[in-house]
């Protein structure tokens, strides 16, 4: 009696665990395969680790370019997020779509800081600090990377103020890289 | 007081004799203000955004305070005391105006940083930084590209701000060449007497105790918000 009891509960525990990570599996893939932006396999995989191999001419107004229209509609997700999480009623559809935006984008900012797409180049935000501190900035961009996929992943459930604490934890790896790499001179 | 002043020798507003000028309100205010503006100005420049919008919150309580007590307080701190028209400003400039307080010249200077620093604190409520990760408490009254571009002008205005301290510093230095010291009834609130001024009247603890009370609720309100006027 004894025995069946502790083997139900036991079977319990394990299916309380279990389940809210299977499900939350299921809503990656369910909400992946409804945005359609990122595939579901480029959100489950690590991110690259940067390059940082010299670009040069073209290539490098590219590399500048892309930069700055990814960390401008990063940006402008983050706004959206924050709006909606501020508000009384959040539009958790809008919270998923940029959150997914994020995230795929922060996979692609591993090929956003190749050595010679630093203001010597042309006008930019980014400090020649980074070129400096290569493996400080790495830390700081997989730190990113892993705020966005954890992230993400918190705005599949509907538990608002999980969302809201990973929100607040990418916005911390935001500055953290800011604070050190960015400048004035982005504008 | 280790070191003794002669006392023929001492500024009368020093000693605590002179007659009363500015009181106890107008002296914090313009110090806690001077402090806040340094504070923000330092604390927006070296990213610590959070810190910065608490000052701003902070002015915005002093702001209040210090307007109400513009109609309510003492004498020399009354808007209808020393805000002037042009004509008094004329003949100011000639020689011939004699009062105690802002003179009708300074009184301008004094209307131009309230409004500019009111101004700068309304800006800095609806922005909003670049990354989505600070907002001013209000910025979910106006839209996303509104915030934008009122953390811009937010950032531009400051500029104005500066000219106007700037012309104030300058202004003390000028009377300080011809002999007024400003700075020390600033903060002793006592200035030698002048014949022909009429005394200050000052204002009552218990109405500078209710405008703290709307100042700070106010500014709780705005920091919560406004309810219910963003949702």
């Amino acid at each position: 009696m004894r025995a069946a009891l502790f083997a139900v509960t036991a079977s319990l525990v394990l299916v309380a665990c279990g389940g809210p990570q299977t499900s939350q599996a299921n809503n990656v893939q369910a909400n992946m395969s409804n945005t359609a932006s990122p595939p579901a396999t480029a959100a489950a995989s690590p991110a690259p680790a940067p390059s940082f191999t010299p670009v040069s001419g073209d290539q490098a107004k590219q590399v500048m370019h892309e930069r700055h229209e990814g960390m401008e509609t990063i940006g402008k997700a983050s706004k959206a997020i924050k709006r909606e999480l501020d508000a009384s009623t959040p539009n958790l559809a809008t919270v998923r779509e940029n959150a997914a935006k994020i995230a795929d984008l922060s996979q692609k900012a591993s090929g956003w800081f190749h050595a010679g797409t630093g203001p010597d180049l042309g006008k930019t935000g980014a400090k020649p600090e980074i070129w400096q501190n290569e493996q400080d900035f790495a830390v700081k961009l997989a730190d990113f990377q892993k705020a966005a996929q954890a992230f993400n992943a918190a705005t599949t459930g509907n538990d608002v103020n999980a969302t809201k604490s990973a929100f607040g934890d990418l916005g911390k790896s935001c500055k953290a890289c800011h604070d050190k790499y960015r400048s004035e001179m982005h504008h | 007081m280790s070191r003794q002043v002669p006392l023929g020798d001492a500024p009368l507003s020093r000693i605590g004799i002179g007659q009363p000028v500015w009181d106890l309100s107008v002296r914090l205010v313009h110090w806690l203000l001077a402090a806040l503006i340094g504070f923000s100005w330092w604390s927006a420049e070296y990213g610590h955004t959070d810190w910065h919008i608490w000052s701003g919150c902070a002015i915005l309580a002093l702001l209040i305070y210090r307007f109400l007590w513009g109609f309510v307080g003492s004498s020399t701190a009354r808007f209808a005391s020393f805000v002037r028209g042009p004509r008094v400003i004329a003949r100011y400039l000639r020689g011939g105006w004699i009062g105690l307080g802002h003179n009708p010249l300074g009184a301008l200077s004094v209307l131009a940083l309230f409004i500019a620093v009111a101004v700068q604190v309304g800006l800095g409520l609806v922005s909003q930084d670049e990354d989505g990760i600070y907002t001013g408490p209000l910025y979910r009254l106006v839209s996303s590209d509104t915030s934008d571009r009122a953390r811009d002008l937010h950032a531009a205005w400051f500029d104005v701000i500066l000219a106007l301290i700037v012309l104030h510093l300058a202004a003390i230095a000028i009377y300080w060449l011809r002999g007024r010291n400003l700075v020390s009834p600033m903060i002793t609130g006592r200035v030698e007497p002048e014949a022909g001024t009429e005394p200050m009247r000052p204002g009552k603890w218990w109405v500078a105790l209710v405008c703290v009370a709307i100042g700070i609720g106010i500014t709780r309100w705005v920091i919560a918000g406004a309810p219910p006027f963003s949702s």
